[in-house]
């Protein structure tokens, strides 16, 4: 399977904070993918844990890179379009 | 005897009924090693684990959408992945369950703080660390609150688990910590239960005894009767703009995104060092630029007043490495630090520039003439700004026919004023005489303020908290301020006194 890598950018004003990171980890969990998140640039962790998720403490205005392992490219593309829904704030 | 408690009230209906205390947390055995082995132990927890959350998941069954929400987040907190393996990491040292849980929850902790967003965030994953240890240590954490009569119930602070499990019994809460933005507060708000947070003599009244919980008064009193809670005054807009100008107070990015949502006509206080109470390190110039263009470019249209650090007792900015007990509030303090202060002047003026907004700026704790023409004067040389002093020092009131001239604006601090004028330990905020802007010497204080500003040909405003009572923006108003500035969320009901 290849990884997809696209990127958000968190527009939420308070940056990615508790609500959010819990809807994210929620996402990711009911599209059954594999998907790793991170600041741009920066280590990809595991999307499981809405703690370590708040721990990277991102800030409005920072772009996230998600890199999700499918072949399914709409599946990946919808999830994507998911995830910056939820930091729309 | 009457006794009065102070606080901050929550809510606008009064209620009497009967003080309940609520006991503490009973306390959890220390954490222990164990010589089980590690999937037996990890079984444990995991069954620990999905007993509080199945608590949970029965508490918003019955929770209105607020508390729901929130109850929902913190079930996420508790099933988190990463917080389980970081405990199975403790658990393989030959940990308990209960202290593995503990400590994962303790590193996760560590790693939320030193940011206000998530801050509470960190207190919310130790409740959760609690209840999970209480299970496993078979203690009841559950509050035992008699579910018929009414009750006022007390105690230190209630978790969004405790409080959204109050049976219809409570009918009014009053905390000793916890602020007006805390869970408490926010639930209490959303399910129309007065409250009384952050006072801090509760523990005062006698159980069983009735008492009056009078949010509009911020105060609880031990034996009042509903006819002495402070009445709500309904006020019926007549103009279109208010009197006098409201602005908005505000400590942060979040503040003035609230802000700009409301009639504010700008922001009368921005209290900048509310942005940089844990560093330990001065900010660099290019970092405050970049902070305080982020909140101006968000905050509501009109002026934008930036006040200076005010390094307090109750708030050290540790990087102008002060003595907490050292801190005493005056400009001297700054002045000897000249190079923290101008180069935070530097970065509101960078950052004036990068958003073209309209900044004023003043400076806190001045206590004489001289002082605040030191201020001006280094404000002058810094940027293109409006330039004010605070007037919360008794020192300086009689020196404002000096400022005449030099000096564009005046900002009464309250808080403080009426902590100098009573002559009160910051630390004991509760005395009642502090919470009630309606003592003639605090008037004829406000009144001899008013007065000497006119004369002086400076206009005045009022940025503390008393601003925040209708009532008295409009006595504010006939006494003669230009504004007043209040928080965010008090800008609608200002603003419609004034208007009426």
């Amino acid at each position: 399977m290849k990884n997809i890598e696209s990127t958000i950018a968190v527009i939420d004003p308070i940056g990615l904070h508790a609500r959010p990171a819990s809807q994210i980890v929620k996402a990711v969990r009911q599209s059954g993918l594999n998907v790793l998140i991170g600041r741009k640039g920066g280590k990809l962790i595991t999307a499981n844990s809405p703690l370590q998720l708040m721990a990277l403490k991102i800030k409005t205005g920072e772009t996230l890179t998600v890199s999700i392992e499918t072949d399914d490219e709409d599946a990946a593309a919808a999830l994507v379009a998911e995830l910056q829904g939820l930091l729309k704030g | 005897m009457t006794e009065i408690i102070g606080g901050i009230g929550v809510g606008r209906t009064a209620v009497v009924a009967e003080v309940f205390h609520v006991s503490p947390t009973p306390t959890l055995p220390d954490w222990a090693r164990t010589s089980n082995a590690v999937e037996v132990e990890s079984q444990t927890l995991i069954q620990a684990i999905a007993e509080v959350e199945a608590q949970f998941k029965q508490l918003i069954g019955t929770s209105d959408g607020s508390s729901a929400e929130i109850l929902d987040a913190l079930v996420e907190l508790l099933i988190d992945e990463a917080l389980f393996e970081e405990a199975v990491a403790y658990l393989e040292q030959g940990w308990s369950a209960a202290a593995s849980f503990g400590k994962a929850a303790d590193t996760f902790s560590e790693l939320l703080s030193g940011d206000a967003a998530m801050e509470e965030r960190s207190l919310d994953l130790q409740d959760l660390s609690k209840r999970v240890q209480a299970v496993l240590a078979g203690i009841n954490l559950a509050i035992d609150i008699p579910s018929t009569g009414s009750f006022v119930v007390v105690a230190e602070d209630f978790s969004p688990a405790d409080t959204s499990q109050f049976p219809a019994s409570v009918v009014g809460v009053i905390t000793t910590g916890g602020g007006p933005t805390s869970h408490t507060s926010i639930i209490c708000r959303s399910r129309g239960i007065p409250a009384l947070v952050g006072a801090k003599l509760a523990r005062q009244l006698e159980p069983g005894t009735s008492v009056l919980l009078d949010p509009l008064g911020n105060r609880a009193v031990a034996g009042g009767l509903i006819s002495d809670a402070t009445p709500e005054v309904e006020y019926v807009p007549k103009r279109e703009k208010p009197i006098i100008k409201v602005l908005a107070n505000i400590g942060s990015f979040d503040d003035a995104v609230m802000a700009a949502k409301t009639a504010a006509s700008g922001v009368g206080l921005f209290r900048s060092e509310l942005l940089y109470l844990n560093r330990a390190q001065e900010p660099s110039v290019e970092s405050q630029i970049h902070d305080y263009s982020k909140v101006f470019a968000a905050a509501p249209i009109g002026p934008f007043i930036v006040r200076t650090f005010d390094p307090q007792d109750d708030k050290p900015l540790q990087f102008l490495g002060l003595e907490p007990k050292a801190s005493i509030a005056n400009y001297r303090v700054l002045k000897s630090r000249r190079e923290i202060l101008a180069n935070q002047l530097r970065a509101v003026e960078g950052a004036r520039q990068a958003t073209g907004r309209e900044v004023w700026v003043m400076a806190p704790m001045i206590g004489s003439a001289e002082e605040a023409l030191d201020f001006a004067d280094l404000a002058r040389q810094s940027g293109n700004f409006k330039v004010g002093v605070m007037v919360e020092q008794l020192s300086l009131i009689t020196e404002i026919s000096k400022l005449k001239g030099s000096i564009d604006f005046l900002s009464v601090g309250t808080n403080d004023l009426a902590q100098n004028l009573f002559n009160l330990d910051r630390q004991n905020l509760t005395n009642p005489e502090l919470l009630d802007p309606w003592h003639p010497e605090f008037l004829l204080k406000l009144t001899e303020i008013a007065q000497a500003a006119k004369q002086a040909q400076i206009s005045v405003s009022v940025c503390g908290e008393v601003a925040a009572n209708p009532a008295f923006a409009v006595v504010l108003a006939q006494l003669g301020f230009s504004s007043v500035s209040v928080a965010p969320s008090e800008v609608e009901a200002v603003s419609v006194a004034l208007r009426s």
